[in-house]
């Protein structure tokens, strides 16, 4: 990159896949990069793309842990932006930062262009519905929003890894649940049936698994099927915390149409909703709409596609 | 251990309640603030904590919509809905200076208040505020105060000074222990939050709302806000509702209409 000033990042990252997104935002920006990663050698090593001058890692690091080692970097390397990839504790860590250095931060940032002492970029607000355009000088603290920055496209490995030992914590953890995983791809998919809180049981998906594999679909869900009810992994989440789609049909299915759901799918060539209170907001958002009961009108539906699409 | 609850609500623009102007820039002066969505569940927590632990919830806000004139009394019937739901007293910021607000000098602002008012063993927090979703405050508040912060709490519970909750992340859930005192931010999930009755939005009217200026709580330092513009991303949708002599004739239009636009 040509100009005549070169601004230095410091990523930070909880997962060592995060350092490819971190790897890919240096590239595109031309920024100096180093970074702080939790992981083992080995697994930070796999992801040290040359782009970085030299990645620090430490084995396991709880929030504050993460907090009181990167507040170390943050004065040793002085980076005009800290970046991390949009990660819960990746946010609460450069939130702490953010707040003890004096720093402005924003989190879920997309389109970054850089001058010189200043950053500007998006982000998504009002429950997804809006994007506010950001002016900062830096330093600053951000967090990329997922998908907008890959790896880079020169894969080559290598940079400097350096172990860092994090102080004593005040955080106690106990035990950790690994949450059963699913490997629906959503965002590929070009069919995709929403299911929401208008089921009434788990067993009731079936109905939305029927109409799904007629149509070679696969099935996601709003925020309370997946995470309240935990009747689907999260992989099926639509939703601004959740997945963004982009299918050709999008059918949502007993779901009100919150902004926060409404806001990941829009970009849906077609949208139906099927929903029994004839307000709902899901319809303000829909090409075509459905005032029924869902468990009187889906079993008509799949009847009605079986017999226009054969044996599929 | 009679508990001093603090809880964190934002009286939030309602993004069910979007307005833009013809430009397409958002309309913030024709929203309503509402009572953010997972701060309904933040106050239901602290509450919660009362009822088994004994003590008091104290409401700590900060007005980040303007104009303040304008917008007082609207930001104090969303005040008066956590005291409904419960709490016991509230506190507020209303300053100019904190309009429209930004994570960095709202935190600033909850922490200069916190220690103005001598401190508490908790603070319980929303995971992300239903307008700006920074996910910010809480963890900034947690380290201006110099205390250990529990993010995206599904549960908690205190026994013996410590808080034990579990942490939802992306992929697992983590058991986790903190002395108090401890900032919380707290999931959509943890509880139900409760609809207050008559007789206690009634009730709610008689709870003391104490009022502060920046000059009163010894701010001094406010950050500049960073948005130059909000945008609407506009919908544009058909909006053709399927009608039919009954529910075989719908779906068979709507089969129709599904079958055309399958990828072949
Ligand atoms: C910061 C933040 C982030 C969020 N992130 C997300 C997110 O990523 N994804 C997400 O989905 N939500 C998210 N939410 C939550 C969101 O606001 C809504 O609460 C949620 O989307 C509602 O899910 P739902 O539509 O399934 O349930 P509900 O809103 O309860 O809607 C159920 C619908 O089903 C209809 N219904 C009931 N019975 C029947 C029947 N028999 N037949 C037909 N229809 C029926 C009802 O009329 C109703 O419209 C977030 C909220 C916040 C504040
Ligand atoms: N202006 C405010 N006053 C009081 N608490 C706030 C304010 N803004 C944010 N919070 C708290 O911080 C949480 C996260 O907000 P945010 O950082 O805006 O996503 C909210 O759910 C609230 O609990």
């Amino acid at each position: 990159m040509k100009r005549g000033w070169l601004m230095r990042m410091l990523g930070f990252t909880y997962n060592e896949e995060g350092l490819g997104e971190l790897a890919g935002l240096a590239a595109a920006l031309g920024l100096e990069a180093y970074a702080l990663a939790v992981g083992s050698r080995d697994s930070v090593a796999d992801y040290s793309y040359s782009v970085f001058k030299r990645i620090y890692y430490a084995p396991r690091m709880s929030t504050d842990q993460a907090f009181a080692v990167i507040s170390d970097l943050y004065d040793k390397i002085k980076p005009d932006m800290i970046v991390a990839p949009s990660l819960k504790d990746n946010t609460t860590v450069l939130a702490m930062l953010a707040s003890n250095k004096k720093l402005a931060m924003f989190t879920e940032a997309f389109g970054i262009v850089l001058m010189e002492g200043k950053i500007r970029a998006k982000r998504r607000v009002m429950g997804g519905r809006a994007e506010a355009y950001y002016e900062a000088s830096t330093p600053i603290a951000l967090t990329i929003a997922r998908g907008y920055y890959a790896p880079p496209a020169s894969s080559e490995k290598g940079a400097g890894l350096e172990e860092v030992k994090p102080p004593a914590s005040k955080l106690t953890i106990l035990s950790v649940e690994v949450k059963e995983k699913g490997s629906v791809d959503l965002e590929s998919a070009s069919i995709v049936v929403g299911v929401g809180r208008g089921f009434r049981r788990k067993e009731d998906l079936r109905l939305a698994e029927q109409l799904a594999s007629l149509l070679n679909g696969v099935v996601g869900a709003s925020r309370p099927i997946v995470a309240d009810y935990g009747w689907l992994s999260e992989d099926r989440w639509i939703g601004i915390s959740g997945k963004k789609i982009k299918p050709k049909i999008y059918i949502a299915i007993g779901i009100s149409g919150a902004p926060q759901h409404m806001a990941a799918v829009m970009d849906a060539e077609t949208i139906v909703a099927i929903n029994k209170d004839k307000n709902a907001p899901v319809f303000q958002y829909a090409d075509y709409g459905v005032v029924a009961d869902l468990y009187k009108f889906v079993p008509k539906l799949i009847e009605k596609l079986r017999e226009k699409l054969g044996g599929r | 251990m009679a508990l001093r609850i603090a809880v964190l609500v934002k009286a939030s623009l309602d993004p069910n309640m979007l307005r833009s102007k013809n430009n397409g820039l958002l309309d913030e002066h024709a929203m309503p603030l509402a009572l953010s969505e997972y701060d309904k569940n933040a106050v239901e927590a602290a509450v919660q904590l009362r009822e088994r632990n004994g003590g008091s919830v104290t409401v700590l806000s900060v007005l980040t919509w303007g104009p303040v004139a304008r917008r007082l009394r609207e930001f104090e019937q969303v005040i008066r809905e956590a005291l409904a739901m419960g709490a016991d007293d509230a506190h507020i910021i209303v300053d100019d200076a904190l309009v429209p607000g930004d994570p960095a000098s709202t935190a600033e602002a909850l922490a200069a208040l916190a220690k103005a008012l001598g401190g508490f063993d908790i603070y319980i927090a929303g995971e992300a505020s239903m307008d700006m979703i920074s996910g910010q405050v809480p963890a900034r508040l947690a380290a201006l105060l110099n205390l250990p912060y529990i993010g995206y709490a599904r549960s908690i519970e205190i026994a013996n000074g410590a808080i034990r909750a579990k942490r939802d992340l992306e992929g697992y859930i983590e058991h986790v222990e903190a002395p108090l005192p401890c900032v919380v931010s707290v999931t959509g999930e943890i509880n139900k939050p409760r609809i207050p009755t008559l007789i206690q939005v009634r009730r709610a009217f008689r709870k003391p709302i104490k009022r502060y200026s920046v000059a009163d709580i010894g701010l001094n330092k406010v950050y500049k806000p960073l948005i130059s513009e909000i945008r609407v991303i506009s919908v544009k949708r058909r909006n053709i509702v399927i009608e039919g002599d009954n529910m075989d004739d719908i779906a068979a239009k709507l089969a129709d209409i599904i079958a055309g636009l399958l990828p072949r």
